[in-house]
């Protein structure tokens, strides 16, 4: 096989004027297109300060699926603490299976879900383990669906109570207030 | 110029991956359940006057005033239920409860300075079959009620009542 120069090889086989010029270089726009910096570190700056106005040290809470929360206005930041979502019929605990709702909405009667009560027990004690000689917060959130009905409610509230959580919270949607002050 | 594209490139990345999209929060409400037993009995205080919130009737609030369990004053407040529905989610305010007890709070609650480290007490009373989404309404404008409150040398503004739910 013949020895060539190096040179500009791509595409010079295809029999069109156009290409030919194009891949010589011979077009009247520069392949290498230049980026005005001013212009980009304005976006990257406003963009930095979008960010950092909406950035939120608490995180994010996971919402189970087939649960749309109400919306409050007076509320406080979410913290760390077990999670109850009544999810249909089901309960979860941190995403666990954790007991069911049927019995109390066919009974319409408050009743304690034995279930969700050891589940709970046992998270505290778990706590006590991990924290010895700290007081033990109690606090649970419940994250629950907005139909839901209040018989319902009071018996998880009632459960996580005498399981050792007596601060209960309940997840909502937060809505900006309308009169002055911030959340509570 | 190329560290500063990098710090913000970088910075960008950060609070991209940790951006919470979604506005979640909580509204507190506590259980008044037996503690544990004590080795020493605490001294008798005198009880405090708690304002209890009734939403049993389709068409009223009640707002009752107690005192160990003797009736101080009762009041009827009209209930209009002004539920809103946008993309599913469904939200509702009560102003006339909220101005109500924000009044009452005013006139009889007992824990108004910002020193005060206490709370005056509302107990919120349900029957079985209302919503959930009316339960929050109804805490959200107990909570409308605010005072000022001192924190280490530096007063907020803080709910003036401190929630509690009955089961019964």
């Amino acid at each position: 096989m013949a020895i060539h120069n190096p040179g500009r090889r791509l595409m010079h086989h295809v029999p069109l004027k156009f290409v030919a010029k194009r891949v010589s270089g011979g077009s009247h726009r520069d392949i290498n297109a230049s980026l005005s910096l001013t212009s980009m570190i304005d976006f990257l700056v406003v963009t930095v300060v979008f960010l950092l106005i909406s950035f939120n040290a608490s995180g994010e809470s996971p919402t189970a699926k087939n649960v749309k929360l109400p919306e409050a206005e007076n509320t406080l930041d979410m913290i760390d603490a077990p999670m109850v979502a009544i999810a249909g019929s089901q309960i979860l605990v941190d995403g666990t299976p954790s007991g069911n709702t049927r019995a109390i909405e066919d009974s319409n009667r408050l009743q304690r879900i034995d279930e969700l009560f050891n589940i709970l027990k046992s998270k505290r004690e778990v706590w006590k383990q991990l924290h010895p000689g700290k007081d033990f917060p109690g606090v649970v959130v419940l994250q629950i669906d907005q139909d839901v009905k209040a018989v319902v409610v009071k018996s998880v509230f009632q459960t996580a109570a005498f399981s050792g959580y007596p601060n209960v919270s309940f997840m909502v949607n937060n809505l900006p207030r309308s009169s002055g002050g911030g959340g509570g | 110029m190329i560290p500063m594209i990098d710090l913000l490139m970088v910075t960008i990345s950060f609070l991209l991956i940790t951006a919470v999209w979604t506005h979640m929060a909580r509204i507190n409400a506590d259980a008044q359940v037996p503690g544990p037993p004590r080795e020493v009995e605490p001294d008798k205080v005198e009880p405090e006057k708690t304002l209890h919130v009734e939403m049993r009737s389709p068409d009223k609030f009640v707002l009752i005033w107690k005192q160990s369990g003797t009736v101080i004053s009762t009041i009827d407040v009209p209930r209009k239920d002004n539920l809103q529905v946008k993309d599913g989610k469904k939200s509702i305010r009560f102003p006339e409860l909220a101005q109500k007890i924000e009044s009452e709070w005013k006139t009889v609650g007992q824990h108004k300075e910002a020193s005060d480290k206490k709370l005056d007490q509302a107990v919120l009373h349900t029957d079985n079959e209302t919503a959930y989404v009316y339960l929050i309404g109804v805490i959200d404008a107990i909570y409308q009620a605010r005072r000022p409150y001192t924190i280490a040398g530096k007063q907020e503004q803080v709910p003036a009542f401190n929630v509690t739910f009955a089961v019964n």
